[in-house]
């Protein structure tokens, strides 16, 4: 999503039109449209921000649920990867192990808290494991999808040079693997976001999940908001990192 | 006699860790509230399924999912064809949507109680824009991907915008449309289970927690268990509907 | 009497239940080169594999210097046809080259001086910085050849490595192999399905036919090239003993069709 030929007319009807986007917010708030119970002003909004952040408050639970994300991201992408490249080698593995976890696949990281639950009870490292045993599948599932589909000819490239299976796994099925496994990487991250605000929710932990929650039993509807934007940049924030990575590492894809 | 080894082969694992699971939970951790053994968790899913719980649940679940999924294609697609057709909408919606499409749906669920309550509603509002945004940018970049072969045959036919849209655009984009709604069809699943469990005191989600909370492993365990079933033969049947059209359509992709 | 350098044993090859190649035997000495002919579908592809150990054949024996080849060598280096997909997209020219030499465990402070040395015998030490994606076809294709000959091969085996290119870069790459050949005395077996690059190229050029079976050998023709080198692509082909053997292939590999 470039702008093309004219960018300042483009990046400006771009601004135009946020601008009408919160102009209708303030207007529906203000105007009554929509209750202001369900939607604050924009003000109002700014307002609790400004409070919650400079309190503290607000900046502890930000802090709390993005760290939660990340660490769980990254035990998340390390195991992933590790695994990964151990099934992803042996064809043997792989015929056994690939249909489990196509099944795996599409259940959902949550449905595992209940169970955690069970297990380990309402604490902050029961929502880090969910987290991260969650977010770990699409960086194993890339993982293993990169190293099998190293191109034939390269296959037969490394046999001629008769290299050993390491040198092969890191000179070439890692490498190959590697836009796969950043894309696995990727939807990881949301599905860490997903799980640690959840599990907030559920095991009453202290973060951003627990405290729009709160907010909106409360009917603290500017709170809520509040809580809803920092959760979008922290979304938008991580995401933008790990594109920045990404086109970083994968530059000869776009030389 | 190497067919029967393939087809038993996907078996082999889980049918070993299930084996393991079943007798540590005998034996090991035997009447704990955490851990019940597979068996126990088979016997709790036929109980649901005689008193209905499962058929409810299952129901309820698929039923937001859908209607969500509905509610997030058609806003998506006429969204996607808009941006995909015009560079102006396209350009100009860049900021709006990048701004808007990084909140997680989560953070949307205690919104969504405030203004709907628990049930229907509040879920399938959910899942509605977490469903939203993938329709719309898929839709957006088939549109874009026409072979553009195909547009400047439209325009030497003299054809109109309207014939153009309807008779080149838009079939050249239904196998991608499909590809979006098997995503959109695995997103709404996902979300749905996940509203359930949070917050919404109905569905399959939900029945698990109740199940947790109520010290009742076995059908705690029966309700993941079908959870995972259910996720994946809906995913099944999306992507053989999908790949059916990409045939019937000339094998696109 | 020396030992020749590649002798194929009445090597058979059959795959997926086909006869591909009938029991085929001939030698390639040291320094020779020697090209393989014939229709699409007569095995020359999976004869090249077979020498390089890709393939295992079904019967007879592959020997190099009197050793039977099992599997692929170091000392034996393969052009592939598909030279886009036998490039890492990831690595540069540089790189590229240098994973032969990684594989052959080359010290690292050697490595450069060789890479840079071989990229300037294919004429790339400008581009040595640019990644495949970068380069025109004729480009990445000499960037394989470079890979090759930074292995320091004993057999250089190349799969129609001209094939995919436009006819101006065919001819240009085939002065430079050739000159390549003859300057480092490798010993090269080369499958084109093109003729006269064959007659262009060879010392030697086998025919090979499709379709093998009893009375129908895969092996057709063999034939010497007697033309002198250093050859030319406007004289040599006007030359009356590549006419002649023009004349003697072409016939024959029509009627190979099939």
């Amino acid at each position: 999503m470039k702008a093309q030929r004219l960018p300042l007319a483009e990046a400006a009807a771009s601004a135009a039109l946020l601008t009408a986007v919160v102009a209708l917010w303030w207007a529906a708030s203000h105007g009554g449209w929509i209750s202001r119970v369900f939607l604050p002003t924009p003000e109002a909004t700014i307002a609790s921000l400004r409070e919650g952040l400079a309190d503290g408050e607000l900046a502890a639970f930000t802090a709390a649920t993005a760290w939660r994300m990340v660490l769980g991201w990254l035990l998340a992408s390390a195991a992933g990867v590790l695994l990964g490249v151990f099934i992803g080698v042996s064809t043997t593995a792989r015929a056994y192990l690939q249909p489990m976890l196509e099944f795996i696949r599409p259940l959902p990281a949550s449905a595992l808290l209940p169970l955690a639950i069970a297990i380990f009870g309402l604490s902050p490292a029961m929502v880090l494991s969910v987290v991260a045993f969650g977010a770990m599948w699409p960086v194993l599932l890339g993982t293993i999808h990169g190293l099998a589909s190293v191109e034939l000819r390269l296959q037969e490239v490394a046999r001629c040079l008769d290299l050993s299976r390491a040198a092969y796994v890191w000179k070439i099925g890692l490498p190959n693997a590697l836009p796969d496994i950043l894309a696995g990487m990727r939807l990881a991250l949301t599905v860490a976001l997903i799980v640690s605000v959840v599990g907030e929710m559920i095991a009453s932990q202290a973060g951003l999940g627990q405290a729009i929650l709160l907010a909106a039993r409360s009917f603290r509807a500017s709170e809520l908001f509040a809580g809803i934007v920092l959760l979008g940049l922290i979304g938008l924030a991580s995401n933008a990192l790990l594109a920045l990575a990404e086109r970083q590492w994968l530059k000869w894809q776009r030389p | 006699m190497a067919e029967w080894g393939a087809r038993l082969r996907p078996w082999a694992v889980p049918l070993l860790l299930l084996g393991a699971l079943e007798l540590y939970a005998r034996t090991v951790a035997a009447g704990s509230d955490a851990i019940a053994p597979p068996s126990a968790a088979l016997v709790a899913w036929f109980g649901a399924l005689r008193d209905g719980s499962l058929w409810q649940g299952t129901l309820f679940t698929l039923g937001s999912a859908a209607l969500g999924l509905l509610i997030a294609s058609l806003l998506g697609i006429a969204g996607g064809l808009l941006l995909g057709l015009s560079r102006r909408a396209d350009a100009s919606s860049t900021l709006t949507i990048e701004l808007l499409r990084p909140i997680p749906s989560v953070a949307l669920i205690p919104l969504a109680m405030l203004v709907f309550g628990f049930g229907l509603r509040m879920e399938t509002a959910v899942i509605a824009f977490a469903a939203f945004w993938p329709m719309l940018i898929l839709t957006r970049s088939a549109v874009r991907q026409v072979e553009p072969r195909l547009l400047e045959v439209s325009r030497v036919l003299g054809l109109s915008p309207w014939q153009r849209g309807w008779k080149i655009v838009l079939p050249a984009c239904v196998p991608r449309l499909f590809v979006a709604l098997r995503l959109g069809v695995a997103i709404a699943l996902v979300v749905a289970v996940t509203v359930e469990i949070a917050a919404n005191p109905h569905g399959m989600g939900y029945a698990m927690m109740i199940a947790q909370q109520g010290l009742d492993p076995a059908l705690m365990l029966a309700w993941l268990g079908w959870i995972g079933v259910v996720g994946y033969a809906v995913n099944a049947l999306a992507l053989q509907l999908q790949q059916r059209v990409a045939r019937a359509m000339g094998g696109a992709p | 009497m020396t030992a020749p350098l590649l002798a194929f044993d009445r090597v058979a090859i059959t795959l997926g239940g086909r006869e591909i190649l009938s029991p085929t035997s001939f030698e390639v000495a040291r320094g020779e080169l020697v090209c393989i002919v014939g229709p699409s579908g007569c095995g020359k592809t999976t004869l090249l594999r077979a020498a390089s150990g890709l393939v295992a054949p079904s019967g007879g024996s592959v020997r190099r210097n009197g050793v039977a080849v099992t599997q692929p060598s170091r000392e034996v280096a393969f052009v592939f046809q598909d030279y886009g997909r036998a490039l890492l997209p990831w690595r540069t020219v540089q790189g590229n080259v240098g994973l032969a030499l990684e594989a052959a465990g080359v010290p690292k402070a050697e490595r450069g001086a060789r890479i840079d040395g071989v990229l300037a015998k294919v004429g790339l030490a400008a581009h040595a910085h640019k990644f495949p994606a970068q380069l025109s076809g004729g480009m990445q294709q000499r960037v394989q050849i470079a890979r090759c000959l930074a292995q320091a091969p004993l057999l250089l085996l190349m799969d129609e490595p001209f094939g995919a290119l436009d006819a101006l870069t065919r001819h240009g790459l085939q002065d430079e192999a050739a000159r390549l050949v003859h300057e480092d005395g490798l010993t090269v077996l080369f499958v084109t399905h093109d003729l006269e690059e064959a007659i262009y190229l060879g010392d030697r050029v086998i025919a090979l036919q499709s379709n093998p079976g009893p009375g129908r050998p895969s092996l057709a023709r063999m034939l010497e090239v007697p033309i002198p080198r250093p050859r030319d692509q406007l004289t040599t082909k006007e030359h009356p003993a590549f006419l002649r053997l023009r004349r003697e292939l072409f016939g024959f590999i029509e009627q190979g069709h099939g």
